[in-house]
């Protein structure tokens, strides 16, 4: 029997791509919760919850299959730990995004019509901050085969600047919103409140995500150099 | 009469070059088949050539040692209480039953799942049966010194410089802002020197084992090394005609595709690189099938031990065919395990990993030193992940391979050993009448 068949395992930068496509693929769900939150139409935001959550836990079980393949093996292009810790933060934005979601249907909250279009907008920013990420983890694949140096990871490098940029403007919009929020609070109970703040709150949480997830990737690169 | 022991050592030595063929050579030509660059069909076609050519154009080197490197064909003649014909026979079956020892560790191994090196095992057979034979001395503990130091070395250096190539490989090719100019730039450098160790090996200080002395009079080693300079500059222009041709239309693409397309082109380069693996390994491991049938054959021939001539052509082509054979009959399975599984190893890795291997095997093969092929090319292998070159390496496997090695040379001398003996008490008599009559007519 060949010898050299034994030798080698399976990279993980494949199914690493996989658990970032899933994650995406949850990330992109926001925004049809906003907008059935918006049209008032509970039952389809209980639909999305059930995606976001089967979603979620199809990323979870890559993320186990990678876990369990990954200590088996040496000689990676980048170190074990800093895979892993990728891989923890990139798992991190799906239960941000499944937080937002349970916190849509635990309770009927109203968005006031004049917040509509800045919710609107501040969950279309959330899901570019994720194509972001998802294009730089994309390149994982390309990466591993330059061994995350040279003209493709100034490339990465590049991208990932731009999720830092994108992530403090998600900041921005979510003080914005908050303010637009308090000039109305005469006209808002205080449970709705309460709950366009954690809502905010779980929105921001995937960006932060996001850009961590962009920031380990970085050191992974610039580790190596 | 001794037609019956050279039948019978031919076979079994046809046998050793069958199971050589059939299991080892997937190896040689891994990378090519795990790459993609191939189908199966033509890697055994391409490999079936290449070993043979390996095997006849500079398998001697090898096989001289088997022969008479390790174990001193004179400390068995000048035996005590024994005539030379006594001797001689002793030789005789000692190199049967190190061929015999060998093949069956082989089987025994193979059976048992551990990775085997027919290098270590016809050695250490070897070995084995001389101390036994002639005690001590009759071994020469130098030549093994070397032989076992170079078993550590080969695989250490095929590391280190497939490390090295990778990294240029990486640094200046597939780093670069534009990998598809790159390649056409710095490619061929990288097939001239490939060109250049193979001619090297074939005719520096002369193919006198091939053609008679005096024919090749004029072939100096300044002429040498310019034909292997000619061969190398060769090998560069087509490689640079290939890559220009495939490559000038993606100048201007974005990196990633860059990228792809580079693996995509390397991919029939790797060919040409693992059929000099093949090349290799048929010169430096056909002397394991074939060295103890030269041994026999000399001595059957000239009723004596000395072994002054060269080692003679046809037991070099049977090696090779029974190589071939082994592969066309079985190797075709093996092959396809290999490509299933082996689709990690992009062209770019295995480039480096192939030709670092196929420098080690040949320079140990012109400074006649047996060593194991394959593990040259895990340590090859292994270099290219140091140089952050691979996804994963099964470290279970590494140790699995260093430890066989352990196992094998004690495994098979305590074969040999043990069937020498048998044949001592039963055939030493028949064989020395043979060799005697054999000395007085030859």
């Amino acid at each position: 029997m060949s010898l050299l068949t034994k030798l080698f395992g399976a990279s993980p930068f494949g199914p690493l791509l996989e658990h970032a496509q899933k994650v995406h693929s949850c990330v992109k769900l926001v925004i049809p919760i906003m907008e059935a939150l918006r049209k008032e139409d509970y039952k389809e935001v209980r639909r999305l919850q059930d995606q976001v959550s089967k979603l979620e836990f199809e990323a979870d079980e890559i993320k186990h299959n990678i876990r369990d393949n990954l200590s088996r093996r040496y000689l990676l292009p980048v170190s074990r730990e800093d895979l892993d810790i990728y891989l923890h933060q990139q798992d991190s934005i799906a239960d941000a995004v499944q937080d937002f979601a349970v916190i849509s249907i635990i309770r009927r909250t109203r968005i006031h019509p004049e917040l509509g279009e800045n919710f609107l907008a501040f969950v279309a920013h959330i899901v570019s901050v994720g194509d972001t990420l998802l294009g730089a983890a994309e390149e994982m694949v390309n990466l591993a085969e330059t061994s995350f140096k040279g003209a493709e990871a100034r490339k990465v490098l590049s991208l990932i600047a731009g999720l830092g940029e994108q992530e403090w403007k998600a900041d921005r919009m979510q003080r914005q919103l908050s303010i637009q929020i308090y000039e109305r609070e005469k006209e808002l109970d205080p449970i709705t409140i309460l709950f366009y703040e954690k809502i905010l709150g779980a929105l921001s949480e995937i960006a932060n995500f996001a850009e961590n997830t962009g920031d380990v990737l970085r050191r992974m690169i610039v580790k190596g150099r | 009469m001794a037609i019956l022991f050279i039948v019978l050592t031919v076979i079994l030595g046809f046998y050793m070059a069958w199971n050589i063929g059939a299991n080892d050579v997937a190896n040689s030509m891994a990378d090519a088949v795990g790459s993609g660059s191939c189908t199966i069909r033509q890697a055994v076609i391409a490999a079936g050539v290449c070993e043979f050519a390996g095997a006849v154009l500079v398998g001697a080197h090898v096989t001289d040692t088997v022969r008479k490197g390790i174990v001193e064909p004179n400390a068995l003649a000048s035996l005590p209480h024994m005539t030379e014909a006594q001797g001689a026979a002793l030789l005789v079956i000692g190199m049967l039953s190190a061929l015999l020892a060998a093949a069956m560790w082989l089987h025994i191994a193979t059976f048992l799942g551990m990775p085997v090196s027919t290098t270590h095992s016809i050695v250490g057979a070897v070995a084995g049966f001389g101390v036994v034979a002639a005690g001590w001395s009759a071994v020469h503990w130098d030549k093994m010194g070397q032989i076992v130091l170079s078993w550590f070395i080969s695989p250490i250096l095929g590391g280190i410089m497939s490390f090295f190539l990778f990294k240029l490989i990486s640094g200046i090719i597939l780093g670069s802002d534009r990998p598809t100019r790159a390649a056409t730039r710095y490619a061929p450098y990288l097939f001239f020197f490939t060109g250049l160790v193979v001619v090297l090996s074939i005719v520096f200080k002369g193919l006198n084992h091939l053609i008679a002395e005096d024919r090749l009079f004029w072939m100096t080693n300044s002429i040498s090394f310019a034909i292997a300079v000619l061969l190398g500059i060769f090998m560069a222009i087509f490689s640079r005609l290939y890559l220009s041709k495939k490559l000038s239309l993606f100048f201007r693409v974005p990196l990633s595709e860059q990228l792809e397309k580079v693996e995509r082109v390397f991919a029939p380069l790797v060919f040409i690189t693992s059929c000099t693996v093949a090349f290799a390994h048929g010169a430096n491991d056909v002397a394991n099938a074939v060295g103890p049938l030269a041994a026999v054959a000399e001595i059957l021939r000239s009723g004596n031990v000395y072994m002054k001539v060269h080692v003679p052509m046809w037991v070099l082509i049977l090696g090779g065919c029974g190589i071939v054979t082994g592969l066309a009959m079985y190797g075709y399975r093996v092959m396809t395990t290999v490509g299933t599984k082996i689709t990690v190893i992009t062209p770019s890795r295995g480039l480096a990993a192939d030709i670092s291997a196929m420098t080690v095997v040949l320079i140990c093969s012109r400074l006649k030193l047996p060593i194991s092929t394959t593990h040259t090319l895990v340590g090859a292998i292994l270099g290219v992940g140091f140089a952050r070159g691979l996804g994963a390496v099964n470290k279970q496997v590494t140790r699995n391979i260093f430890g066989s090695w352990f196992i094998t040379v004690p495994a098979a001398a305590l074969l040999a050993i043990l069937l020498f003996l048998a044949g001592r008490i039963f055939l030493m008599d028949q064989i020395a009448d043979v060799i005697q009559s054999q000395a007085l007519t030859g």
